[in-house]
């Protein structure tokens, strides 16, 4: 291919409609990189060059928020056989110390006030911190290279929700984010949720520094323990009853949080005399009288062991990575790997990705949420992004901000919730094409283009498929093909 | 599952009930708007703010008026559109405007606004882009944690461009696109361009006001007046959050207050006049976070209080005084001296939020306050 030809590609490409699509290929590819003296500062682009969503494609949109151009070529290289290649993925992503990520790591740590310690964090002003918040889990959703690390915390932000506008959470929910969120996403469920009921935000939010017994008459604040059983673990049909919650209650007794108000503001006290020290009776385990604190402990492990949690978190993580209507059969798999586990999340995950109807079922059915589909456009088009003010702006019309969803559920996870909001969806497909966002976002269509091979080869990186005829005419005629490519149905699915 | 989901969106937005919630930012001064008439405590507590007696717009035979630059409303009350509620309030007990206007907003210490919860778990189908709308610069936040709000200015920014230009190539290409896709999206598609396409013409179109509506320059009028213009234009409009500042009257009261009251009013009755018979599914309810101390200042002012007051204007629905506000006597007020909270606003939304198809989810809109009073109700 010469190079004098290149300006004309994409139109050339267009009207010989598909079969040109198969002159793609990685040689072809390097040669035009090659040709135009392109850095490879990205890594090669090989838009993926069948007609269906293949293997590769599949696994890139679902273990991470969506491909990159050079994403691909990455994995497709890591085995001879896709199957091989996916496998190496799927392990890469499962060690994410193991992935060079210093260039987005950097870019997370401008985030100054996010590290903090704890106490300090009240000295922020009440937005700043929600801001800061937001912007470095947009941008490490676009850059880090640890795409399934992220998009764990972001599966863990929602199943333990925190909406930082409940009073102290405005603060404490960047601490909770840090110690217990990214500390322990690829880590042990128990003490996953171990550190989340120590969570000064999550004591705010559910009310569990309120759950004090002193006198006789004193009943429990039952807020959090509900949740706990209802959200966090055994699921809302896992077999527990009212008087369960009411125990589960009484062991979480006398947990509390410092006020902003005193010394050590923020920090996690046990306070014996308001904890109801009596004996309990949980989901059928006795708790002898006289626990104090180690009751939590005790209680935590009787719910992480119990078989509805795994089924629960099974059932979960299954309508997160497979499809909103999973089978029953990956979840038995999945809660099975769960037991066998206690619980180990590297493991858990790594089954379900090894699911036969995540292997070989239905592709590209899952709706990508709002959050998703702004992060994978950034991706797909490489933006250059200095401020994130006008993204989050975004979110917020199309109701989907980070860490303020209004209750303790967290945002729903399946597609039906959110396909209103095509007519944002649609605005910031143009804006972005049209490098009208912000003046600090920009992307660079030519060079997008020449990599990929014209919108043909581009689609198809957005896709994981490439364009039908109908869609590239369409993107085409549109005049603004970039656009219409990022607005087009096929790229709100992943 | 959303492939098989059939029916959720309208196919007009024309079926539509909206629901505009107007808030009086800084604490409006109930005794002011609607006056007691004949209860001498009041003229004691206010010797120079008092309105009047032969100055006190009537309503009906109650023995409750409304301050004499609010002739449009006093007109609205006798046609049977306003309802009045003398003495509403939270349990706010902070008298902090942000702290008080939270509480209001999120409906109780819950985290994010009561509309907006409103929104995601109220009945029926689901909302579209167009479907919850605050008119001015930040999302107030009792619209946080809508499913799909929009923040506007002005409704001209119902463009799929950021600066207008002209995006007609592109909507005929999404209707060819999404005009394949046989699911729900498919039919959100085709829903979202025919809104788009209402509210162009909107702009282009001169669009004058109905019925001789004429409304001010200012920009609560001109909020009311392209709120009126969607109702109008049918695109599944279900909230709106709008607000009218300043009512923070702590100094020279009177100068202060009484052109926003002139507004509020004026603004309510053309909005009123313009929709016609359009308003058979509007709801306009107007809040504010606390009431105002009964005695008045050393600076001809008043202090923030505790009961305040409500109105709702909805077709039909009104004429009436709901609720009641004692007499003034120093025994009845609470606190430094201020007027008792006798309805919880909570209380006065609820026949309003069934009548907009909150149903089943009402404990949900309003958690923790629904638990606490559920066992009052029958």
């Amino acid at each position: 291919m010469e190079v004098g030809r290149l300006g004309d590609y994409s139109r050339r490409f267009f009207l010989r409609g598909t079969t040109a699509a198969s002159l793609l290929s990685a040689t072809s590819c390097r040669k035009i990189q090659n040709l135009l003296g392109l850095k490879e500062e990205h890594g090669l682009c090989l838009p993926p060059p069948n007609e269906e969503i293949d293997l590769i494609s599949h696994a890139i949109s679902r273990l991470s928020f969506g491909p990159t151009p050079s994403d691909y070529h990455h994995v497709k290289k890591l085995g001879v056989t896709h199957r091989e290649a996916v496998n190496a993925y799927i392990e890469e992503q499962l060690n994410p110390q193991g992935i060079d990520d210093h260039h987005a790591q950097r870019a997370m740590r401008r985030f100054e006030s996010l590290h903090a310690p704890l106490g300090e964090m009240y000295e922020y002003k009440e937005k700043h911190l929600l801001e800061q918040l937001t912007s470095a889990t947009l941008m490490g959703a676009v850059q880090s290279k640890r795409q399934l690390y992220e998009l764990m915390v972001h599966f863990w932000s929602d199943h333990f929700n925190i909406d930082v506008s409940k009073k102290d959470c405005k603060w404490l929910k960047a601490a909770d984010d840090r110690e217990v969120i990214r500390k322990h996403t690829f880590g042990n469920f128990l003490d996953l949720v171990s550190a989340s009921a120590l969570s000064p935000a999550m004591l705010w939010y559910l009310d569990g520094r309120q759950n004090r017994k002193r006198q006789p008459a004193d009943y429990p604040n039952e807020n959090y323990a509900r949740e706990l059983l209802e959200l966090h673990t055994l699921g809302l049909n896992g077999g527990y009853t009212q008087k369960d919650v009411m125990e589960v209650a009484r062991c979480l007794s006398g947990w509390t949080v410092r006020s902003k108000k005193r010394f050590f503001k923020g920090r996690v006290e046990f306070d014996p005399a308001s904890h109801d020290d009596g004996a309990k009776v949980v989901l059928g385990h006795q708790i002898s009288a006289g626990g104090g604190q180690k009751d939590l402990k005790d209680v935590l492990k009787i719910l992480c062991e119990h078989p509805s949690t795994a089924q629960h978190l099974a059932e979960k993580l299954c309508v997160r990575f497979i499809a909103d209507q999973p089978s029953a059969q990956s979840i038995k798999d999945v809660a099975e790997t769960f037991l066998a586990t206690s619980g180990d999340f590297t493991k858990v995950l790594r089954r379900v990705f090894s699911t036969e109807e995540f292997l070989t079922g239905p592709r590209g059915g899952k709706l990508k949420k709002p959050f998703e589909l702004i992060v994978s456009s950034l991706r797909a088009t490489r933006a250059e992004i200095s401020s994130t003010a006008n993204l989050i702006d975004y979110l917020v019309s199309l109701g989907h901000a980070p860490f303020q969803y209004p209750s303790p559920d967290g945002y729903p996870d399946v597609g039906a919730p959110w396909v209103g909001g095509l007519f944002w969806r649609w605005h910031f497909a143009i804006g972005l094409a049209r490098n009208q966002i912000h003046p600090k976002i920009r992307i660079r269509e030519a060079k997008l283009f020449q990599e990929a091979g014209g919108i043909a080869g581009f689609s198809a990186v957005l896709f994981g498929r490439k364009p039908t005829q109908e869609e590239l005419m369409s993107f085409h005629r549109s005049g603004e093909p970039l656009a219409m490519a990022i607005a087009s149905p096929a790229f709100q699915w992943r | 599952m959303i492939r098989e989901a059939t029916g959720i969106v309208s196919s007009e937005g024309g079926g539509a009930k909206t629901l505009v919630v107007i808030f009086l930012r800084g604490g409006a001064d109930g005794l002011t708007m609607v006056p007691p008439i004949g209860d001498r405590d009041y003229y004691a507590a206010r010797p120079t703010l008092a309105v009047k007696e032969p100055d006190i717009l009537a309503l009906g035979d109650t023995h409750y008026g409304l301050h004499p630059s609010m002739v449009g409303m006093q007109r609205l009350f006798h046609e049977g559109d306003l309802s009045i509620y003398p003495a509403v309030g939270s349990d706010d007990q902070t008298r902090s405007h942000f702290y008080a206007q939270d509480l209001m907003e999120h409906g109780g210490s819950e985290a994010g606004g009561w509309l907006g919860r409103f929104m995601r778990f109220r009945e029926g189908e689901s909302p579209g882009a167009l479907s919850a709308i605050a008119l001015g610069k930040v999302m107030p936040e009792v619209l946080r944690g809508a499913p799909a709000a929009a923040v506007i200015d002005s409704i001209n920014r119902f463009s799929l461009s950021q600066r207008g230009e002209s995006t007609s190539k592109i909507e005929t290409e999404l209707a060819e696109l999404y005009g394949r896709d046989r699911t729900l999206m498919g039919e959100v598609a085709k829903d979202t361009l025919q809104a788009i396409k209402r509210i162009q013409e909107l702009s282009k179109n001169d669009n004058q006001p109905n019925h001789g509506a004429q409304y001010g320059a200012d920009s609560f009028s001109q909020s009311l007046r392209q709120t009126a213009q969607l109702i109008r234009a049918q695109v599944g409009l279900e909230a709106v959050s709008l607000d009218l500042n300043g009512w923070d009257s702590h100094f020279a009261q009177d100068t202060l207050i009484t052109p926003l009251m002139v507004r509020l009013s004026e603004g309510l009755s053309n909005f009123r006049r313009d929709l016609g018979h359009l308003m058979e599914k509007v709801t306009v309810v107007v809040m504010t976070e606390f009431g105002r101390r009964v005695a008045e200042n050393s600076s001809f002012g008043t202090d923030h209080g505790r009961g305040g007051v409500m109105f709702a204007l909805s077709e039909g629905g009104g004429g009436r005084v709901i609720g009641d506000r004692p007499e003034l006597e120093s025994g009845i007020l609470v606190g430094p001296g201020d007027v008792p909270v006798q309805m919880d606003y909570r209380a006065a939304l609820k026949p309003i939020l069934s009548h907009h198809g909150a149903g089943e989810s009402f404990a949900k809109i309003f958690p923790s306050w629904s638990l606490k009073h559920s066992s009052q109700e029958s």
